[in-house]
């Protein structure tokens, strides 16, 4: 509890307290590499339209579907939104989603989907890669415990052996 | 309307239990679905701002799904979503609804952006009069309703134009209430700029009464306020309206929803049969066009450069335009009348917009 209070404290965020009293892990965010700018789409490329099927509308007809579907004539590529009950909000996100397709289809893996797909594939390897040193060390340790923990100075050499292992990780 | 596939119910209940109630009304599973999620959003957001933070989560699920069967059904007794949820996004903007007046349409918000591209086109064609700096663009939007396009358009044409007066006229006191109520409401979310609050206002008043009596609207008009001199002239640059234009055969052979007539008022779908004042030629003219002829006598009157009037369907359109031809064309003072029709979706039952250039 006091710690989450801590973290919200200006003085604990700000670079001027660097050593801290307690143990709080300040983990620098490491700043990505900005994503290339989203491909812009023309606008006489692309057909809207608002599915509202036929029969009667305006007045007649109190209608929730706001779905709004795009055409990429160029290319073919069809998206379809109708995630909120704003139009104008639902063709915004359609757009998006199309011109993340469109790029994906010209540029491949250079694309901006295809790179946040990486840098998230790399981030989940890491994470999975942690956890396993994690619970390898773990294991250790109680097996280590089981052995009636005599050996005081292997079990030093253990640790050290895993603070070695960081610097690997870093140079990733 | 044709009976609802036990199948599609079973697919309804597998996915969520009171989720049939909604199918109701929304007729297909996918619709039903958004609905759901809705009404979801909508009931958790209540619960969570009713209960105090002490209630353990499990009575605020419990809170919230009683909440969200009441919800749902109402809505399978026809209730409009936007009834039930109270608000309808329009354009960027937030819409509040209630109970006697009419809900904001998806085509009327294309029509307004449509139209608001147009006066920015003409605005830098020279079609109005290019000392915008010191007299505004007046700009007159009939049977306001909520007040959506008057403030959308506002919204739109705030960034292009630097004076602006903009005007919703309604004869419902509850309708020009909610629409105030909806000017304050998205000035203070942020959606609308400073200058809204003295370029948009809103006035109660009968449209039908403006072309037996000009006073009257030029009375009205009086009261717009922005860069009022004592040279004023009663007149204004654009109008634009959604007037009532369901026929009485429509409204009741089927063709209008039963959730529209059980709970949108008639006064702003269908013209009044029994309107006391002075009607224009009445004999040649459908009641369901009552308002279009009414507004063609204004256009005339205040000369209006552009008009842009919402029509139900193609017919009505074309009916309107040679209305609209009819009563303009016989006036010297104008030179050239251009009316044409743009419909939203290409589909000729739905609504389109009538277009009138004069120059």
């Amino acid at each position: 509890m006091m710690l989450r209070h801590l973290r919200n404290f200006p003085v604990c965020n700000s670079a001027v307290q660097v050593i801290p009293k307690r143990f709080l892990s300040i983990s620098q965010f490491f700043s990505e590499k900005a994503l290339p700018p989203r491909l812009k789409l023309l606008d006489a490329d692309i057909t809207t339209s608002y599915l509202k099927g036929t029969g009667p509308g305006g007045q007649k007809i109190n209608k929730t579907n706001s779905a709004v579907q795009l055409i990429h004539k160029p290319t073919g590529i069809v998206v379809k939104s109708q995630a909120t009950r704003s139009q104008s909000q639902n063709e915004k996100i359609a757009r998006q989603i199309l011109a993340d397709k469109v790029e994906q289809l010209l540029k491949g893996d250079e694309s901006r989907v295809a790179l946040k797909a990486e840098r998230e594939r790399k981030k989940k390897a890491s994470r999975a890669k942690k956890s396993r040193r994690k619970y390898r060390e773990l294991e250790k340790k109680e097996v280590e415990s089981g052995e009636e923990g005599g050996e005081a100075l292997r079990d030093g050499g253990e640790v050290r052996g895993g603070q070695e292992e960081k610097p690997q990780k870093s140079n990733q | 309307m044709p009976r609802i596939p036990t199948r599609l119910i079973l697919q309804a209940y597998k996915h969520d239990t009171i989720l049939p109630l909604l199918l109701r009304e929304c007729r297909t599973l996918e619709s039903a679905k958004n609905e759901m999620r809705w009404l979801h959003e909508h009931a958790l957001r209540i619960s969570d701002s009713i209960t105090t933070k002490r209630v353990p989560t499990k009575a605020l699920v419990r809170c919230s799904r009683a909440l969200l069967r009441t919800m749902c059904m109402a809505r399978s007794r026809g209730m409009p979503l936007q009834y039930i949820l109270g608000d309808q996004p329009f354009g960027d903007l937030d819409i509040k609804c209630k109970r006697g007046v009419l809900i904001p349409r998806h085509e009327t918000e294309t029509i307004t952006y449509h139209a608001a591209n147009l006066i920015v086109h003409e605005m830098a064609n020279g079609l109005f009069r290019n000392d915008n700096e010191r007299t505004p663009l007046r700009i007159l939007d009939l049977c306001t309703g909520t007040g959506c396009i008057p403030l959308l358009l506002h919204a739109l044409l705030a960034p292009h134009i630097k004076n602006l007066s903009i005007t919703g006229i309604d004869i419902s006191s509850a309708a020009i209430r909610l629409a105030e109520e909806n000017h304050w409401r998205n000035m203070h979310l942020g959606l609308l700029s400073e200058r809204a609050l003295k370029e948009v206002s809103f006035r109660q008043g009968n449209v039908l009464d403006y072309a037996r009596d000009v006073s009257l609207l030029t009375n009205t008009l009086h009261h717009m306020p922005a860069g009022r001199t004592s040279d004023f002239e009663p007149g204004c640059d654009v109008i634009i309206s959604n007037p009532p234009y369901i026929s009485p055969g429509d409204y009741r052979s089927g063709t209008t929803s039963r959730s529209v007539r059980m709970f949108e008022p008639k006064l702003a779908l269908v013209p009044s049969e029994s309107y006391s004042g002075l009607m224009l030629h009445v004999d040649d003219v459908p009641i369901e066009d009552l308002f279009y002829n009414h507004i063609a006598a204004i256009v005339a009157i205040s000369r209006a450069r552009l008009t842009v009037l919402e029509c139900g369907n193609r017919l009505q359109a074309m009916r309107v335009v040679s209305l609209y031809k009819k009563v303009l064309q016989g006036r010297g003072e104008i030179s050239r009348v251009v009316v044409d029709v743009w419909s939203v979706t290409g589909i000729d039952t739905h609504p389109c917009a009538v277009l009138i250039h004069l120059s």
